[in-house]
């Protein structure tokens, strides 16, 4: 019984830093992201390019895909959003947008690299703190399973996991400390009133796109140790379990996001030790049971009701 | 007189004769499906390719021979992409029969893309060749109008490994199976019949962990750590080859060493699965040999060496895997060029009564052609393997079970 | 001539005759068949999107729920294909039923709940728990009942019930109650009109029409997996044609499908690696530059287009 909890509070965390980009750019800009899984997608490239070509720790991956997808995100924020904003029903054809748009990406990176399955090899990841590891945890400096309370983990799920909380913490810093970060909070309330108070919601949003894409890229770099291996079109079911995280934390609020996680993370993991053929089901079930049953989500903010 | 008549005679032969040759056709319509794209690519393209491979060998050399006609007839490959999609492939397979009109349909690769295959050929009474569609529900009596070409059923192919664990195993100290799979048709219907097999054979051998997961799952930390809680002697897992890489990972990535650990995929796709998990994570592992690692007596085809050459010759930059898949669609061509050159016409049941004939004499590099009275694959079973670490650190088949074919003793309990 | 009266005979009529003969003059029945399935399901989504502001992102499931009735009712009843195929548009409507409550969410929330619960009916049915009921995860072979020229039929007659329903909607004060209510659900109700009980009238007339179809899909196919009937290409090909070609309208959707599933179908076969890439820059060109549409390029110059 204890692990499957640790091991979904792992695994949960993981999935927070998965839905924290979704939570944020939908959040602030009513913006449903249905690319989202295909940027993690990319962020997996990007920590497979880094350490087939260059051979570094993964690790490394973190930053860069960070920086590379925020500008990114940036760039196609002026491009499509602007125009989205003027139709009619913005909220639903970006749902079509951005689909369209994970076909766009899905069909270029099958182009270019094919549909064989990659991984990296699980020890190579934060191999380059393996010696500070061994230094406080005790142990060889090998990289091999993490030991918590005497059960054994994989290595590549406690630095995810550790990245996660990281993460989640800057952008909740990033939202109640800092100035842009209030006024992203502003628009993600009352938007309508934040325009009319002079504030411009334009860049407020696209730093939330960037860092929204980026944030996704970084959960990306992680994807090849969480999942075994990914192909280009591993996005679209990390989308919709986004969703799930996102909803099941409340909307906008990333400490949310992170409870949301955990609670997946645990739920899938139970449900895979009892009820083993049923572990697809649940993700759909949550949401249904939390749409249903407090659309507010757990921390309960924002209800949007018919 | 005698003259006169014999001179007509032999003018009648010659005219019937023209005839006979006028109604050849200019060349052979093979029709067939594959998926450049989506999760059934990779066991698609590289049939696809072995395919091809023996189109353009046989076009060189004049084209196929075919006893209806009596001569060399070039052919012609009439492919389309199903992008991994049943309902575009469904559509296609349509397009290939009542508008391209072939003279031969073949299915795509996988149970998943052969089955609306199955019904569209016997709906227009066309003879379908199965080429990896292993779908036990593929093959019934009323239905004659398909034959698998080059894997065995998934109701026997099994069979090596619960043989080796029922009569084998008690003497090596097994008692205890977990057996985990994924559910979908292919690897569920393997779980049953090892179910099956091992109840049967009346051994004392324990299931003590059984357990379907959804196909799609790509995390198996948790439910290592529940088999391992069930201490059992050897570990069964079926599922496709996303999932053996995730699960062997997962294995590597908690440390755990089972005694026994049977994969599907190691043996099917070698080189990826080398890739993805690293040739220590494959070492003691058992699987299937496919036939690319043993020499099977051939009289028809190439021979392994000789198809291995050939392939490289042709595919050079690597992309597309060879391996077992590359040798079953290899196997469809040979079948398809044998029954032409013996089948008296294009007539789809003359061509299954050309493809039943050779089960049982027909020996390529993929193995023995034996089918059962419903079209379903008995032949071609691919032996029980153990993999171990050659003088390279790289991967090296050991056979071990059924005994005649066997190439050494295994290594168990894993050290 | 009422205007239902004459739109009916002059745009449903036409299209409807055409469908009968062609099967006798081109031979690829199956493309056909497709056809006329989009074509339901098009319209089916204009129901509800077009004219309640709903996008039923998960629409497939009542496609699969009304396959799968179909199945049940000939495997375990042998009952004859017409009843099976109506019993298949019962079990859908059933299944909008239970789902009435994600009708109270609005916007996105409600699609992605919509898809939840779509994903949710597929895993359940996929399940090998259930295998002696629906055959989960191995596939529904039925004997017996396989004629497709019927099945083609049956989907022609469909169709024409389908096409009755949205002349109906364009042209009674039922169906501009449903747009007031799209626009502006409070004041529509303030109005006097019953938001909830047009919106679930639509609902489930919606869901009829998908599980209609479905019936007489696996009619025709009689060989099916859960994924195929529950594939997330049917929800995204229905919502792409009918938006393309315009909602709210009777012959916006017809459009949408003769187009893009025609352009579908024919470079389908000749670049496949790039369609999805062609595919995916259409839905995105779609939304940004004509997000109302096809049939809005002839609605600008004041031309009525029903």
């Amino acid at each position: 019984m204890l692990y499957p909890l640790i091991a979904g509070v792992l695994f949960g965390l993981y999935f927070s830093l998965v839905g924290i980009g979704l939570n944020l750019v939908f959040g602030v800009m009513r913006i449903v992201n249905l690319a989202h899984g295909d940027f993690l997608m990319l962020g997996a490239f990007v920590a497979f390019g880094i350490y087939t070509a260059a051979g570094l720790d993964p690790l490394v991956g973190v930053p860069i895909a960070f920086a590379l997808f925020c500008v990114a995100g940036l760039l196609l924020y002026w491009i499509l959003v602007p125009r989205l904003q003027r139709a009619r029903d913005p909220e639903m054809l970006s749902f079509i947008l951005f689909f369209g748009f994970s076909q766009v990406i899905e069909a270029l990176t099958t182009i270019v690299f094919g549909t064989s399955e990659r991984s990296i090899p699980s020890r190579e990841l934060a191999n380059s703190l393996s010696g500070v590891r061994a230094a406080i945890f005790g142990g060889e400096a090998t990289n091999g399973p993490f030991q918590i309370f005497g059960l054994s983990f994989p290595a590549s799920w406690v630095v995810a996991a550790t990245v996660s909380v990281i993460a989640i913490g800057c952008v909740y810093l990033y939202l109640y400390r800092t100035r842009l970060g209030t006024l992203t909070r502003a628009v993600m309330s009352r938007r309508e009133e934040a325009i009319a108070t002079g504030i411009n919601v334009d860049r407020v949003s696209a730093a939330a796109f960037g860092i929204g894409l980026g944030l996704a890229a970084v959960a990306g770099v992680f994807a090849p140790f969480m999942f075994g291996s990914f192909t280009p079109a591993f996005g679209i079911d990390a989308t919709v379990t986004s969703f799930v995280v996102v909803v099941l934390g409340s909307l906008g609020n990333p400490l949310g996001t992170a409870l949301g996680g955990v609670v997946y993370g645990v739920s899938y993991m139970l449900v895979q030790t009892y009820l083993s053929s049923w572990a697809d089901l649940l993700p759909y079930v949550l949401l249904i049971a939390i749409l249903l049953l407090r659309p507010s989500g757990l921390l309960g903010r924002r209800v949007r009701v018919a | 007189m005698i003259g006169k008549a014999s001179a007509a005679l032999a003018a009648m032969m010659m005219l019937a004769t023209q005839a006979y040759a006028a109604d050849a056709p200019s060349e052979i319509k093979i029709g067939t499906l594959y998926a450049s794209s989506g999760r059934y690519a990779s066991i698609s393209m590289p049939v696809h390719s072995a395919i091809k491979l023996w189109v353009d060998q046989k076009n060189a050399e004049g084209g196929v021979y075919v006893k209806a006609f009596d001569k060399k007839i070039p052919i012609k490959l009439v492919a389309y992409d199903d992008q991994s999609n049943t309902a575009t492939a469904a559509t296609l397979y349509n397009q290939l029969v009542t508008q391209d009109k072939v003279d031969l349909l073949v299915a795509d690769s996988g149970s998943v893309l052969t089955a609306p295959a199955v019904t569209i050929a016997r709906d227009h009474k066309m003879f379908l060749f199965d080429q990896t569609g292993t779908g036990a529900s593929f093959f019934s009596k009323d239905n004659p109008y398909i034959a698998l070409m080059a894997d065995p059923v998934s109701t026997i192919w099994p069979k090596p490994v619960a043989d080796f664990i029922t009569h084998d195993g008690p003497g090596l100290g097994i008692k205890k199976v977990a057996l985990l799979y994924s559910t979908n048709e292919f690897t569920g219907t393997q779980a049953n019949a090892v179910r099956k097999f091992i109840k049967e054979s009346g051994a004392p051998i324990e299931i003590v962990y059984d357990q379907g997961v959804p196909t799609e799952t790509t995390n198996y930390t948790v439910i290592i750590n529940n088999i391992q809680a069930k201490q059992p002697d050897a570990v069964i897992h079926l599922g496709y080859a996303p999932n053996d890489i995730a699960f062997l990972r997962n294995v590597q990535d908690v440390g755990v060493k089972f005694k026994m650990l049977f994969c599907i995929y190691p043996g099917l796709e070698t080189e990826l699965l080398e890739k993805n998990v690293g040739a220590k994570g494959l070492q003691h592992v058992f699987t299937y040999v496919p036939p690319q690692e043993l020499e099977y007596p051939v009289n028809f085809g190439m021979k392994m060496a000789d198809f291995r050459k050939a392939w490289d010759e042709k595919y050079k930059d690597g992309k597309i895997e060879f391996g077992f898949n590359s040798v079953a669609g290899y196997t469809t061509a040979l079948v398809i060029e044998k029954t032409l050159s013996v089948a008296t016409s294009l007539d789809q049941m003359e061509l299954r009564k050309a493809v039943f004939s050779l089960s049982g004499n027909l020996k390529t590099l993929d193995g023995t052609f034996a089918l059962d009275e419903m079209g379903g694959q008995i032949g071609e079973l691919t032996p029980l393997g153990q993999l171990e670490l050659n003088e390279h650190g790289h991967i090296k088949f050991v056979s071990i079970y059924p005994h005649e074919t066997a190439t050494g003793k295994p290594v168990y309990p894993r050290p | 001539m009422p205007d239902t009266l004459r739109h009916y005979l002059f745009i449903a009529v036409p299209l409807l005759v055409v469908l009968a003969v062609l099967p006798s003059v081109y031979n690829n029945h199956l493309l056909l068949f497709n056809f006329v399935i989009f074509f339901i399901l098009a319209q089916g989504v204009n129901i509800i999107y077009g004219f309640t502001g709903y996008l039923p992102f998960g629409y497939v499931g009542f496609f699969g729920a009304g396959a799968y009735g179909f199945a049940l009712m000939v495997m375990h009843l042998n009952s004859p294909a017409p009843v099976a195929v109506l019993a298949g548009g019962l079990v859908a409507v059933v299944l909008g039923l239970i789902l009435t409550p994600l009708l109270r969410l609005a916007g996105a929330y409600f699609s992605i709940a919509n898809l939840a619960a779509a994903l949710a009916v597929l895993h359940l049915i996929a399940n090998p728990a259930l295998e002696s009921i629906t055959k989960g995860p191995y596939g529904v072979a039925l004997n017996g009942t396989f004629n497709p020229t019927w099945a083609y039929a049956g989907a022609v007659l469909i169709l024409a019930l389908t096409l009755g329903i949205v002349v109906y909607l364009k042209n009674s004060s039922f169906g501009l109650a449903l747009q007031a209510v799209r626009e502006d659900s409070f004041s529509a109700s303030m109005s006097g009109v019953n938001v909830v009980k047009m919106r679930t009238i639509a609902w489930l007339a919606s869901a009829l029409v998908a599980g209609l179809a479905g019936g007489v899909f696996a009619w025709y196919v009689s060989v099916f997996y859960p994924d195929n009937v529950f594939s997330a290409d049917f929800s995204i090909f229905a919502i792409v044609f009918a938006l393309f070609g315009g909602v709210a309208t009777i012959c916006g959707p017809l459009i949408g499908v003769i187009i893009l599933y025609g352009i579908y179908n024919l470079i389908g076969f000749t670049t496949p690696q790039y369609f999805q890439l062609i595919y995916g820059l259409l839905i995105m060109g779609l939304v940004l530059f004509l997000p109302a549409g096809l049939v809005s390029l002839a609605t600008r110059r004041g031309w009525n287009v029903p």
